[in-house]
C-alpha cells in the first residue's frame, strides 16, 4: 500500500481512557475504524452537482437571451411587442401559437425542479457531514458561496412573483391594466411599463438582479469544478466568463427599471 | 510573552467537551503551537493534572499527524502552514486564543484535541494505492513521461493527509484530499491502469462520511502541503471519466 496514512505511527501526548479501545487502537497503531457515518446515497453528491451545473447553465443561457430581449424595450413600444408576438407565433405552422415558449417553460420548469431539490439535498447533506460544530470565521471572498442559499431563495420567489406580474397578469400582482397577449397582438411594452412605474415593484426587481449576480457569479465558476475542467487556461477563461455573464445579466436588465423610474422609457 | 488559551477538554468520545483556560507566562514568538502545549502540559503533569492530548510526529510538516483548530481556523491563522510549524509570533502578547480538535461529523474526538481520522484512511484502503504489479524497475526511458506531467502528478502527491481540508470546509467535503490522490495516481503510468474503478472506489468511499463541495476554498488556504483548488475538479472529472467510459482503467 502506497498510502502516505496508513501504518504511520502516530502519538498521542496523554493516555486514553478505558472504553475507547477501538479508538485508542486506531489511534496508537495505525488500525483504521471501519464504522461509517452514513449508508451510501441513492444519488451522490457529486452527480447533485453535476445536475445543478447543467440546469444551471441552462438557467444562464436563458436568463442571458432573456436580458438581451429585454433590451428591445429601449427600441420603442411598437418594435417591443412585434418581439413579444414574433415569440408566440415563430415557426408557425410546425409549432402552434405559443409553441416555442411553451417548450421553454417545460424545460425550465423541469431544470427548475431538479436545480433547487439537488440544493436542498446538497445543503441538507452539507449540514449532517460538518456536524454539531459550525464553520466560523471564513472570509471575504466566499461571500457569494455562503450566500447560494439565500440568493436563490431570492431568486424562486422573484420568479413566482415574475411569472404572476407579467405572463399570467395575476390580481393583486399585475397592474390593473395588464392584456394578456392574443393570437394577433402583445401588448408587453405597456404590462411592463407600467408594472415598473410602480417603485416598490422596480426596487424589488433591482434587488432580484443583485442578487441574480451573486448567485450566477459563484454559480458558473463552481460550474467549472463540477464538469471537471482542472486545465488552468480554461479555468481562468471560465472565471471571467463567468463573472461577465453575470456582470451583463444584471446590468442589462437593471438598465430597465432604472429607465422607467427615469422616465425615459414610458 | 504570555497566552490565554481556551483549550477544548474531552475525556473520550462521544462525551461531552468543555474549555478548560490556562495561562501560558513563558512562550516565545519563535515556539511552534505544539512547543506551547508541550509547555502547557509540562505545568499540567507538575500539578499533578491530566496533559492536554494531541497529535505530532515528525513536527517538520511531513507527517500529517498534527492539526487542531485555532480560533476557529485549521492548523492555525498562518494559511497553508501545519500546526506545527505555526509560530506564536503570529499572536501577540497577552492574546486570548481558542484551541479546539478538527471539526467534522467525520473526525470523532478521541480525546481533547485528538480526533479519529479513520474516514481519510478508509479511502485510501478504497483507492488510493497502486494495486497492479509494477514487475522489476524498467528501463529509464522505457515509459517516458513528460516533466511537466511528472510536475503535476508531484504537486498533487504532496498531499500529507493531515485532513485539515475536511475541517476547513464548512460542508465538511474531503474533496481536496480526494481530489489530489486521484489527479496524482490518474497522472502517471502504473497508476492509470486502475484510474477508472479507483474513481468508483474513491468516490463511493467518500459519500459515506463526507459533504458536497460548494467552492467555498477554505480547503486549499489551510492546506500545509498547498493543494491547488483545481484538485477539487479532479473528483469530478474522474468521477464523471468513469461513470460514462464503465471500464477499469
Ligand atoms: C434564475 C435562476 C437561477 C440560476 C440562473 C441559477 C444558477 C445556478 C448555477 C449556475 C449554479 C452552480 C451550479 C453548480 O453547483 O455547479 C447554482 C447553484 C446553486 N443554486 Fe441556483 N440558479 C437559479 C435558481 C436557484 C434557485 C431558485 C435556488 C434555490 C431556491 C437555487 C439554489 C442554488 C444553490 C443552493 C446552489 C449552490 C449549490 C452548491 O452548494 O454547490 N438556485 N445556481
Ligand atoms: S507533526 Fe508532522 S506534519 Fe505536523
Amino acid at each position: 500500500m502506497t498510502s502516505s496514512r496508513v501504518g504511520r505511527g502516530r502519538h498521542a501526548h496523554g493516555a486514553l481512557v478505558e472504553g475507547g479501545t477501538t479508538d485508542r487502537d486506531a489511534l496508537g497503531m495505525g488500525i483504521v475504524r471501519s464504522a461509517r457515518l452514513k449508508p451510501p446515497p441513492r444519488i451522490p453528491s457529486w452527480v447533485l452537482k453535476v445536475v445543478m451545473a447543467v440546469t444551471g447553465v441552462v438557467f444562464a443561457l436563458f436568463v442571458l437571451v432573456h436580458m438581451i430581449g429585454n433590451l428591445k424595450v429601449f427600441t420603442g413600444a411598437e418594435h417591443f411587442n412585434e418581439y413579444a408576438h414574433w415569440l408566440r407565433t415563430v415557426l408557425q405552422p410546425f409549432l402552434p401559437y405559443e409553441g416555442l415558449l411553451w417548450i421553454l417553460r417545460i424545460a425550465l420548469m423541469v431544470a427548475l425542479v431538479a436545480h433547487v431539490w439537488s440544493a436542498a439535498l446538497i445543503w441538507r447533506r452539507g449540514r449532517a457531514s460538518r456536524g454539531r460544530h459550525r464553520r466560523p470565521g471564513m472570509w471575504v471572498k466566499n461571500f457569494t458561496a455562503r450566500t447560494m442559499v439565500v440568493t436563490g431563495i431570492v431568486l424562486l420567489g422573484f420568479v413566482v412573483f415574475h411569472v404572476l406580474d407579467l405572463t399570467t397578469g395575476t390580481a393583486g400582482v399585475a397592474v390593473d391594466t395588464f392584456q394578456p397577449a392574443t393570437p394577433s397582438t402583445a401588448h408587453a411594452y405597456e404590462n411592463l411599463v407600467s408594472s415598473l412605474q410602480r417603485p416598490w415593484v422596480a426596487l424589488a426587481y433591482m434587488v432580484s438582479m443583485l442578487a441574480l449576480f451573486l448567485h450566477l457569479a459563484h454559480g458558473l465558476w463552481t460550474v467549472v469544478s463540477d464538469v471537471g475542467f482542472t486545465g488552468v487556461r480554461l479555468r481562468t477563461v471560465a472565471w471571467w466568463v463567468a463573472g461577465v455573464v453575470a456582470l451583463a445579466v444584471m446590468l442589462g436588465n437593471i438598465l430597465i427599471p432604472i429607465a422607467v423610474l427615469m422616465g425615459v422609457v414610458a | 510573552m504570555k497566552l490565554v488559551m481556551d483549550v477544548w477538554r474531552q475525556a473520550a468520545p462521544g462525551e461531552a467537551g468543555h474549555y478548560e483556560t490556562h495561562e501560558v507566562d513563558d512562550a516565545t514568538p519563535e515556539m511552534s503551537l505544539l512547543e506551547l502545549l508541550d509547555r502547557l502540559n509540562f505545568a499540567l503533569v507538575e500539578n499533578d493534572r491530566e496533559p492536554v492530548a494531541f497529535e505530532s510526529d515528525c513536527r517538520e510538516g511531513i507527517c500529517g499527524a498534527c492539526g487542531i483548530t485555532v480560533d476557529g481556523i485549521p492548523h492555525g491563522p498562518q494559511q497553508n502552514t501545519p500546526s506545527c510549524h505555526q509560530r506564536l509570533a503570529s499572536f501577540h502578547d497577552g492574546q486570548r486564543i481558542r484551541l479546539e480538535p478538527l471539526r467534522s461529523a467525520a473526525y470523532p474526538v478521541i480525546r481533547d484535541l485528538v480526533v479519529d481520522r479513520s474516514a481519510l484512511d478508509r479511502i485510501i484502503v478504497a483507492g488510493g494505492h497502486v494495486a497492479v504489479p509494477g514487475g522489476s524497475a524498467p528501463d529509464a526511458d522505457a515509459l517516458l513521461v513528460s516533466h511537466e506531467r511528472a510536475e503535476q502528478a508531484l504537486d498533487m502527491a504532496a498531499c500529507i493527509g493531515c485532513g485539515a481540508c475536511v475541517a476547513a470546509c464548512p460542508n465538511g467535503a474531503a474533496h481536496l484530499f480526494v481530489g489530489s490522490k486521484l489527479a496524482h495516481l490518474s497522472l502517471l503510468p502504473t497508476g492509470r491502469q486502475e484510474r477508472g474503478k479507483r474513481a468508483r472506489a474513491m468516490l463511493n468511499e467518500m459519500e459515506q462520511d463526507f459533504g458536497p463541495c460548494s467552492l467555498y476554498g477554505e480547503c486549499a488556504k489551510v492546506c500545509p502541503a498547498n493543494i491547488p483548488l483545481t484538485a477539487i475538479a479532479a473528483v469530478n472529472k474522474e468521477g464523471l471519466r468513469s461513470f460514462f467510459r464503465h471500464k477499469d482503467d
